[in-house]
Parts: C-alpha cells; sequence; structure tokens
C-alpha cells in the first residue's frame, strides 16, 4: 500500500471513527461499484490500522507543577506515594 | 476548696493531720448527687457533632458551640419519639438532665427530647452560599458544559498525598485512559486550603493542552471538606475554560463545588471513571467498526457475486456450455483421428521412400549400363565366332549367287530396255484393266523413272 494515498499520521481519533463510521454506512448502503466499494474499504482497513497503533502506542503520562522561584510552573515527572 | 464541701457532706476527719482526705469514688458520687440535684431539668442548645447511631437504638453525640462541647446521649426509648433525624451541623435544643458517670468520672447530658434549632453555623454558611450562587445562575443545567469526547490532557487539582490522586490514577490505569495527567499539588483541607484550589484549577485551565479539570479529595468531616463550599473555589470552578468535574469525599457528601461543577461525581474515583470511560469506549468503538466493515465489504463481495453466479445460472450459458463441450469433443475427435492419419501417412511415405530408394537403387542409369555393357559383352562374344564364319561363307556363297541373281532380276530387263508401269499406289500394272484414262502412272526404266498419262485404254 502506498503511503502517501491519505494522511493517516497525526490522526485524529474522532475524525477517523466518523469517516470509518461513514464508509461502513456506504458500504452497508450497497448500489456501489465493486472498484468503489473496494477502494472505500481499502481506507477504512487503513484508518482502522492507523486507529489501533495509536491507541497501541498512547500511554498515560503523570507530571505535576511545581512553582519555581520566579512563580512560575514547571512541569515535573510525578512520582505517586506508596502504600 | 475543702470547706465548701463541708455543709453538704462533710467526710471523715483524718486523725493525724486534720485533713479530710475523699476517696475518688466519694468526689464523683457526691458530684453526681450535687449535679443531679441542681441540674436535674435543663433545657440546652448547640450543634450536633460527631453523631452516632448505635444498633441498640442509643444515640451518641456531642453538642457544642464555638467555645465548648458537652457529650450528649439520647436513650433509645427516647430517641424513638424524635420527629428527624440527627446529623452532624445540626442545631438543637434539647431537654434532659446532667449526670455523671461516676466510673470514669465524666459527665454527660441525658436528653429525653431535642428539636432542631435552625442550622448549624457551617450549614447555615453553605445555604447561604449556595442561595447566593443559585440566585447568579451558577447552577444552571444550561451553564453545564459537556465533557471532551476523548479527554487528552487532564488536570488534577488534589493532594499530592491523599487518597483521592491514587484512587484517580489507578482507575485511569484500569481502564486504559491513555491521557496526560498534570497535577495541581494543592492542600485540600484546612486554613488557605481553598484558595490553593482556586488558584490550581485557573492554573490548569489557562495551559491550552488541558481540556478537563478533575476537583476533589477523598472522604472527610464536613469541615475536611469545607475548603469545596467556599466561594472561591465555586468562582473558579464557574471560570474555568475547560469543563471541571467535582469528585469530593463519599457519595452522600454535595458540596457547593459539586453544585458549580459541570459534572459532579460521587467521589474521585467516579471523576476518574468518566474521564476513562471514552477512551475504553473508543476501544470497543474501534473494534466493532472494524467489524461492520468488514460485513459490510463481505456483504457487498457477496452480493456481486450473487448477481454473477445468477448471470452464470442463466440457460444461455447452459446452452453455450453444452454447445462448446460438444465442439471440444468434436475438435478432439477430430485431433485423434488426424493424428492416426498423419501417423499412417508418415508411416507409408517412410516405407515408400525406402522403397523408392531400393527402386531407384536397383533402376540407376548406371547399373543399367554397366549391367547391359556386361549382357553387350556376352552377346558379341557369343555371336562373334558364328557371326564371323558365317559372314565369311555367306560372302562366297553370295559372289557365286550375284552372278545367277544377275540374270533373273527384272533390273537386268530393265536394263535390256523393258520398263515396268506402276501405279500410284506403287502397284504394277499388267492388265488393261487397272488403270483408266487420265490416270497418272510411272515406267520405271533402268535408270530411273518416267511420269505418264494414260490417254486411253484398250486391246493394243
Amino acid at each position: 500500500m502506498a503511503k502517501s494515498e491519505k494522511p493517516t499520521e497525526g490522526i485524529d481519533f474522532e475524525k477517523a471513527l466518523a469517516e470509518l463510521e461513514g464508509i461502513v454506512k456506504q458500504l452497508e448502503a450497497g448500489n456501489l461499484a465493486l472498484d468503489k466499494s473496494l477502494a472505500l474499504f481499502e481506507r477504512g482497513v487503513q484508518l482502522a490500522r492507523a486507529c489501533k497503533e495509536k491507541l497501541a502506542e498512547a500511554e498515560l503520562k503523570v507530571s505535576q507543577l511545581v512553582k519555581d522561584k520566579q512563580g512560575l510552573f514547571a512541569e515535573e515527572p510525578f512520582e505517586e506515594a506508596k502504600g | 476548696m475543702a470547706g465548701a464541701l463541708d455543709p453538704l457532706n462533710p467526710g471523715p476527719l483524718e486523725s493525724t493531720s486534720g485533713r479530710r482526705v475523699l476517696t475518688v469514688s466519694r468526689v464523683n458520687a457526691l458530684v453526681a448527687g450535687m449535679l443531679g440535684e441542681y441540674f436535674s431539668d435543663v433545657w440546652i442548645e448547640g450543634e450536633v457533632s460527631n453523631f452516632k447511631a448505635y444498633p441498640s437504638g442509643h444515640l451518641y453525640f456531642a453538642l457544642k458551640d464555638e467555645g465548648s462541647q458537652l457529650q450528649a446521649v439520647c436513650f433509645r426509648h427516647s430517641a424513638q419519639r424524635l420527629k428527624f433525624e440527627l446529623e452532624d451541623g445540626l442545631a438543637v435544643i434539647g431537654h434532659g438532665r446532667l449526670e455523671v458517670y461516676q466510673p470514669s468520672g465524666k459527665y454527660q447530658i441525658i436528653l429525653d427530647a431535642i428539636e432542631p434549632k435552625g442550622l448549624g453555623a457551617l450549614q447555615q454558611a453553605f445555604e447561604q452560599l449556595k442561595r447566593k450562587l443559585e440566585k447568579e445562575g451558577l447552577f444552571a443545567p444550561e451553564r453545564k458544559r459537556p465533557l471532551p469526547l476523548l479527554p487528552r490532557t487532564l488536570g488534577v487539582v488534589t493532594s499530592p498525598s491523599g487518597a483521592a490522586i491514587h484512587d484517580m490514577l489507578r482507575t485511569l490505569r484500569l481502564h486504559k485512559a491513555k491521557v496526560r495527567v498534570l497535577l495541581y499539588p494543592a492542600q485540600v483541607q484546612g486554613e488557605g486550603a481553598a484558595a490553593q484550589i482556586a488558584e490550581g484549577i485557573a492554573v490548569l485551565c489557562a495551559r491550552l493542552e488541558v481540556d478537563v479539570i478533575i476537583v476533589g479529595r477523598g472522604g472527610g468531616s464536613i469541615e475536611d471538606l469545607w475548603p469545596f463550599n467556599e466561594e472561591v473555589v465555586a468562582r473558579a470552578i464557574c471560570c474555568s475554560r475547560v469543563p471541571v468535574i467535582s469528585g469530593v469525599g463519599h457519595e452522600t457528601d454535595f458540596t457547593i463545588a459539586d453544585f458549580v461543577a459541570d459534572v459532579r461525581a460521587a467521589t474521585p474515583t467516579a471523576a476518574a471513571q468518566l474521564v476513562a470511560k471514552p477512551w475504553e469506549e473508543l476501544e470497543t468503538r474501534l473494534r466493532d467498526i472494524a467489524g461492520q466493515l468488514l460485513e459490510a465489504a463481505e456483504q457487498v463481495l457477496f452480493e456481486k457475486q450473487q448477481v454473477v453466479e445468477e448471470l452464470v445460472r442463466h440457460r444461455v450459458f447452459d446452452l453455450m456450455a453444452a454447445r462448446l463441450s460438444e465442439l471440444h469433443h468434436r475438435a478432439e475427435r477430430l485431433a485423434g483421428r488426424a493424428e492416426a492419419v498423419a501417423r499412417s501417412a508418415l508411416a507409408d511415405a517412410t516405407a515408400a521412400l525406402s522403397a523408392l530408394d531400393l527402386r531407384l537403387n536397383r533402376q540407376s542409369p548406371v547399373a543399367r549400363v554397366l549391367r547391359q555393357k556386361v549382357a553387350i559383352q556376352a552377346l558379341s562374344d557369343r555371336m562373334d565366332k558364328p557371326v564371323l564364319s558365317f559372314l565369311s561363307r555367306q560372302n562366297v556363297r553370295l559372289g557365286q549367287a550375284g552372278a545367277g541373281l544377275d540374270a533373273l532380276s527384272p533390273l537386268a530387263s530393265l536394263d535390256r530396255g523393258y520398263s515396268i508401269c506402276l501405279k500410284p499406289d506403287g502397284s504394277v500394272v499388267s492388265r488393261v484393266g487397272q488403270v483408266k484414262a487420265g490416270e497418272g502412272v510411272r515406267l520405271k526404266v533402268s535408270d530411273g523413272a518416267i511420269g505418264c498419262r494414260v490417254e486411253r485404254t484398250g486391246d493394243n
């Protein structure tokens, strides 16, 4: 698959899911030429895969804001107190 | 001091020093008697605190005001007559008597009747602020903002060491929420807590990446939760750029922050669940849609296949197929025959060729010439001798016969002046009747022939 076909980089989950749902609806409605259907399907698979990968690589990050001497806030990693 | 006891109930005089020394029990018994006598019918007002209802039905609590507190008991038979539920912070007026519990030397008031008196000071403040903010429209449902569909950066205002942050992070991990958590560490009880909480909200919502904020803390007394009932916190929540979720104390605790927040969660854990839920849903939604996508694509293919199959099943194709198979068979048969013919023709040709070769060899002119040469040689060998002898004998005879022959030859007669009349066809004319007048004849003479025409015929 050509990488530069349509941008899935920096994907917005909501937009991607909305597009995916649109694709499913179009496919379900039928009345499409086979090659158009296949093109839609391919785009759908691309989106679904991109979302899944994005979701897999995302993780929970926790930091806290700490005020410095100038009264500005700096981000520091937050270590949870055990127990 | 000792003197004051004297007139009421003097103890025994100590013999050695002349002092009156009382036992603990004696003192408590004396006090119990005095209190019972002077405080047997008392009306008292105060705020209920540390309220506890025991399974026995007895109620234990403290009555307090700004400066002091007094332990109170309402035994079951009196408690059953109460027309309302006692709770902390409630201002009440009660009736009863004072009693000293002699084993511990503590005294308490035994209440036989209790009635509510307005509200407690904190409750009063709470109700006042609530009324004021409600009047301003800060609790209005239309002010409530929906939570982001998928929170990316969660601002949290709470204590960095409390149970609340621990519960929230545990919940977020449990539900696989892939958010970035930005904690504003704030004191959540006591003096100055409200100001810190308000600042935290302001600082977090000023950061553009934050798209939702949770303010909260774990459970505690009404005094512990109090900062969340203060106006400065309520105002900060109202001014927040992003939706604020409140998660303060337990389910039964309601604070002003809860009323102002865009969403009130019963506990910090519940607040974190609200943020985590879309992430969890995202995963299932993605899975569902991927499934639907496959199903839809399969359906499309199935339908197209149906169309093709329907076409294929058309009678025309059956006929064509039959015709094709017939043609196919015919072609095969023909091909088989052609092959057989070709094979035999080839065999024939090969045979013929070798036969020809043989014949050709046999009939080669060279061989024939050679053969005939041999035959001629043989013949000539065979013939030479007899022929030569015959010839020489004949020559002799020929010479002898020649003389006799000459005498007998017509040719000799011609020499002697005789001629022979010949018809054009070469026949000899020897009778008159053989020719007709005008007919051409030839007269053969000794040295040639004379062409003549018959003038007439007759006897001499």
